[in-house]
């Protein structure tokens, strides 16, 4: 089970509301390459992982990715905190503020609610961990993305964090896989 | 039941009174009552964890048992109670 703790993985403290930074972003709170998607992949994944190795990582990366989820939260409540309605009609932010004001849904930028179809949790770990290589280098993408429309550092400096920690998943999960072959190797199989 | 069973359910059953105790006094925050009982769960929870640890290593990954290699990945995990890769047809 898990137990939260009051704090964030990597300092946000964002000074600026950004309205429009707040709507790119939003996409990796519930979007298909979001981090929301990225925990309930490892964590439903974990029950078919074969080895001590990559039950453990499965369970480790699908803990962490929760507070990647927390991180993407803070930094759109903190880039939607207090804009007046009125702004954020200006800036074209107003058709996300007409479905949920200013809270933090579950959505890609365009609104699009948070969807199970966006990951996949097969019994075969071989099919489950190449999807999860796939994933963190789409994470990663849409960090390089954001980071190229961002000019605060303030914002800039959590989303490189992110974008790097998607690059160690992706490591460990290409050494899960390799585990994962040396085991099948050695066991006869049909 | 085993030994481990034993003392992992004495643990689980005081940590599922400390959470729910937590929720009280998260919209009771001056409940005297409630805060004694939390302190003597929590007292019963930290001392049996204690012994569970030495005796059977991590329940998390804060545990460091005094070995030179990282016990933290061992079976079993709670949905595999038997470990091993039995459940899983490769
Ligand atoms: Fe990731």
């Amino acid at each position: 089970m898990w137990f939260y703790e009051k704090k964030t993985q990597y300092p946000i403290n964002i000074k600026k509301p950004d309205p429009r930074m707040a709507m790119n972003i939003l996409t990796q709170y519930g979007g298909p390459n979001g981090e929301l998607a990225a925990s309930l992949r490892y964590l439903s994944q974990r029950f078919s992982m074969p080895t001590k190795e990559t039950k453990a990582i499965l369970n480790d990366i699908g803990t962490e990715e929760l507070a990647h989820l927390e991180m993407i939260g803070t930094m759109v409540h903190q880039l939607m905190d207090k804009v007046p309605p009125k702004e954020l009609e200006k800036l074209h932010v107003d058709t996300l503020y007409a479905v949920h004001g200013r809270a933090v849904y579950p959505s890609d930028s365009n609104g699009v609610p948070f969807t199970a179809a966006y990951i996949e949790s097969m019994e075969d770990p071989i099919a489950n961990l190449n999807e999860n290589l796939a994933a963190e280098q789409k994470a990663r993408a849409t960090y390089d993305y954001l980071i190229r429309m961002a000019d605060d550092p303030d914002v800039i400096d959590p989303l490189r964090f992110l974008r790097e920690r998607e690059v160690v998943h992706y490591q460990r999960f290409g050494e899960a896989l390799r585990i994962v072959q040396e085991v099948m190797g050695k066991k006869k199989f049909y | 039941m085993d030994e481990q069973t034993t003392l992992l359910e004495q643990i689980m059953a005081y940590d599922f009174a400390l959470y729910d105790l937590q929720l009280f006094l998260d919209t009771h925050p001056s409940d005297a009552n409630a805060l004694r009982d939390y302190k003597m769960a929590l007292e019963q929870s930290e001392n049996l964890r204690r012994q569970y640890q030495a005796k059977y290593g991590p329940l998390t990954p804060r545990y460091l048992p005094n070995t030179t290699c990282w016990q933290w990945i061992n079976d079993p995990w709670p949905w595999d109670p038997k470990g091993g890769m039995n459940n899983v047809v490769l």
